[in-house]
């Protein structure tokens, strides 16, 4: 699929018609996010493809659609407004703080340096203190996205790296009994990576699905559960085994949520390395 | 229609999407009248059912409406976005699989032709469907199998009964020939 560090050409045609596995897919995807010059093929090749529209029946949709689109704009427009209003601050111009302190009877000239300076240094200090609070949170979800891009960035390189290894295989995951789905595992030993994709139902309430290693000889390892999270790249998983672990097959099954650490429900996809 | 000017020169799809963002709803109309026809019946041919067609076409034009100031012109154009998120949201459907959720400043469409213009449009019509028509039938059907069904390439091998290499390269194949005319 690779070239080096780049994405091949074919590839990125096939994947812009369509047909090619998820894993792959999502592979494709998960470089071509971090990469800008397959990115910019990749925009080629689904032009190309977007082309097809044109060797279509030329078809006209009903009038009514258009009245029925802008209608739609116009009550979001107005949902907005209606939500909005109560949320924008009250304006209160320099003449009203005067109206305000002039109205209010004074026995001592004092009043008229001290309220204003008093009024001036609250409204200062309110401005300060919500300019504080904005910048923080600003950072604080800059830091988060940051944090993440990393993470992702790691990932995807760990991935480019693997699916390019001349010494990955590729297993192909089948339904164990009577369930259904499928689902294709890219494994290297020597990088103690696996990488891997799944077609399956969504699992029942407080149950995860969970990828085990089988090897040649000891118990199963585990390889993730499969739900969003850190080890998660889009819909493909990425797990660290222990390296140079000689595999003899690959099989999914359902545990209790959040995973277990050893295989204790229904094999749900089997696959011999 | 294209929108034109009193000089007859015809606005840039940038310049509508400048004024959708400003939440111009004439822009959007117009841009709306200038791809209406082609979003729809690229959604016919993929679901064969008009009323499911008609709901990918408001949604699409839709969600240009609420999400035009991520669209970045520099990673594509926005025809080709609309033709791409008509196909993908029309097999999602076609497929009973989740929403597609993909957005506005994802998954670019480089389009190199100019088909703001109605006359263009359908210069490119013609050019695309002669090129379609001359293509081998394996291509042709290989490549419609997976652009308007959303088949998966072992699932165009069962029907059509050639082997995986093969219905790969014919699908490649036919894009070289396709992108042709973008040159």
């Amino acid at each position: 699929m690779t070239n080096g560090e780049h994405i091949r050409e074919e590839a990125l045609e096939l994947l812009a018609v369509g047909g090619l596995p998820d894993g792959d897919s999502a592979a494709i995807q998960a470089h071509v996010s971090e990469c800008h010059e397959c990115a910019s093929r990749l925009a080629e090749s689904r032009g190309g493809a977007a082309l097809l529209a044109f060797a279509t029946k030329p078809e006209t949709p009903a009038g009514t659609i258009k009245a029925e689109l802008l209608a739609r704009i116009r009550a979001s427009r107005e949902r907005e407004e209606h939500f909005a209003w109560p949320l924008r601050p009250k304006t209160i111009s320099g003449s009203e703080v005067a109206e305000y302190v002039t109205s209010r009877k004074t026995g001592n000239w004092l009043k008229w340096i001290l309220v204003p300076a008093a009024v001036a240094l609250a409204l200062v200090s309110l401005a300060l203190s919500w300019q504080n609070r904005r910048v923080s949170q600003a950072l604080a979800k800059q830091r988060q996205a940051t944090q993440a891009l990393l993470s992702e960035r790691e990932g995807t390189n760990k991935l480019v790296g693997l699916l390019a290894a001349g010494d990955t295989v590729t297993v192909k995951l089948a339904p164990a009994s009577e369930t259904i789905g499928s689902g294709v595992v890219k494994y290297n030993g020597r990088m103690g990576m696996v990488v891997y994709s799944a077609q399956l139902p969504a699992a029942p309430a407080g149950k995860s699905y969970q990828m085990w290693l089988v090897p040649v000889s000891g118990t199963p390892i585990n390889a993730g559960v499969m739900e969003k999270g850190a080890h998660a790249l889009g819909s493909v998983w990425i797990a660290e085994v222990p390296v140079n672990t000689e595999a003899r097959a690959f099989a999914v099954t359902l545990e209790p949520a959040g995973g277990m650490p050893q295989p204790t429900g229904p094999k749900v996809l089997v696959g011999a390395s | 229609m294209a929108t034109a000017s009193a000089s007859g020169e015809t606005t840039s799809d940038w310049s509508l999407l400048t004024r959708i963002v400003q939440k111009d709803e004439e822009a959007l109309s117009a841009l709306y009248d200038r791809y209406n026809a082609l979003v729809f019946s690229t959604a016919k041919r993929i679901l064969q059912r008009t009323g499911e067609a008609e709901e990918i076409l408001q949604d699409v034009f839709y969600q240009i409406w609420e999400n035009a100031e991520r669209f970045d012109p520099e990673r594509g154009s926005l025809a080709g976005w609309l033709l791409v998120a008509a196909r993908n949201r029309a097999i999602s459907k076609l497929r009973g699989r989740r929403e597609w959720t993909g957005g506005l400043d994802e998954n670019g469409v480089s389009l190199r032709v100019d088909i703001e213009a109605r006359a263009a449009q359908n210069l490119l019509l013609d050019k695309v469907r002669s090129v379609v028509n001359s293509l081998p039938e394996g291509e042709r059907e290989a490549l419609e199998c997976a652009y308007f069904e959303g088949m998966s390439h072992a699932e165009i091998a069962q029907k059509t009964g050639q082997p995986l290499g093969t219905v790969k390269t014919r699908i490649r194949s036919a894009m070289l020939t396709l992108k042709k005319v973008l040159t």
